[in-house]
């Protein structure tokens, strides 16, 4: 063979600026990955409104109650779903861990009481307003006042 | 002293890269962007004949407040009834009836134009068999660009009274 080992050309690809690239887009992903899904269930199937407000990120973290409401009129929480009568209690609890947590904080809110807590509907579309109004009523019976009715910018 | 021979030390890039496009695969797959969600903030307090909706009004503007109208002369209420598919089948505000959002916008459009009339909040009574699409699609009408009346209540319409059928 006329060619030598020394002779050989070797081509090495570098490689470091694609495994940059690659890094950067994990990164992009990494941060638009949305985890917290929590309080978003996928089963509820939401109504379309244009004129509905996106939420902000201050409005995000103020003190709330996400209710998931399905097809069926049942409160989806905790991975459960609730019958109506169920999630009457469950609102009920809830208002009175709101109490207590505004006691410690010393603020104290006598029973029947406004509280400073957000509702926040997140019904199916297709759940009739009778529903949705009891849920409504109990949530007020209970002194919630501040309320949230969530829907789609956009066809999603 | 004796100077070290170099040594070059190679990194393996590959399986680091290997894994890097794993991951991004994976992330890429995972995606999915979902459209964004709104809502129609509202403070609604249990429902009384003719009340105020302005639940946080500040205990300063109570004499100013007294001054105004009335709330029964401010609250404009809406009836809706249901189509048997959960849809809207009529809206009637006072003795007029209306068919479609398109007709119910107009009005709105005109009730607020119109300098006589004080309406700054409204009472939607549903009918108990309205979807709550139908109602989101009445809440945007109302707190639409166009009308913009954002103080917003809603009452369960008697099915077997009230309004006849």
């Amino acid at each position: 063979m006329a060619g030598s080992a020394s002779n050989e050309i070797r081509a090495e690809p570098n490689l470091t600026p694609l495994l940059d690239v690659v890094f950067q887009l994990i990164t992009f992903f990494m941060l638009v990955f949305k985890i917290s899904g929590d309080n978003f269930d996928q089963r509820v199937r939401l109504p379309v409104a244009g004129s509905a407000i996106p939420v902000e990120g201050s409005v995000v973290d103020q003190d709330r109650v996400v209710l998931n409401i399905d097809a069926d009129g049942r409160l989806l929480w905790k991975g459960e779903a609730l019958d109506i009568e169920t999630a009457i209690k469950e609102i009920r609890v809830q208002a009175q861990l709101v109490r207590r947590n505004q006691s410690i904080q010393g603020n104290k809110i006598a029973e029947g009481g406004q509280l400073p807590t957000s509702i926040i509907f997140r019904a199916d579309r297709n759940v009739p307003f009778s529903q949705i109004y009891r849920y409504i009523t109990t949530c007020q019976a209970n002194g919630f006042t501040k309320f949230a009715l969530k829907a789609m910018n956009a066809e999603g | 002293m004796r100077r070290m021979r170099s040594q070059e030390v190679e990194v393996q890039i590959t399986p680091m890269l290997d894994m890097a496009f794993q991951l991004l695969t994976f992330f890429i797959l995972t995606y999915r962007p979902a459209p964004t969600e709104g809502q129609f903030s509202m403070n609604l307090i249990p429902a009384a004949p003719a009340i105020d909706m302005a639940a946080e009004a500040p205990a300063a503007d109570q004499e100013q407040a007294n001054n105004e109208l009335p709330a029964a002369l401010r609250t404009l209420t809406t009836i809706v009834i249901a189509a048997p598919d959960g849809g809207i089948a009529r809206i009637i505000i006072g003795e007029n009836e209306y068919q479609t959002l398109d007709q119910l916008k107009a009005r709105l459009i005109e009730i607020v134009a119109d300098q006589s009339l004080k309406f700054d909040q409204a009472v939607i009574q549903a009918d108990p068999a309205l979807s709550y699409a139908s109602l989101i699609q009445i809440v945007d009408v109302f707190a639409g660009p166009a009308v913009n009346l954002t103080k917003l209540s809603f009452t369960e319409l008697d099915p077997n009274g009230g309004v006849a059928l």
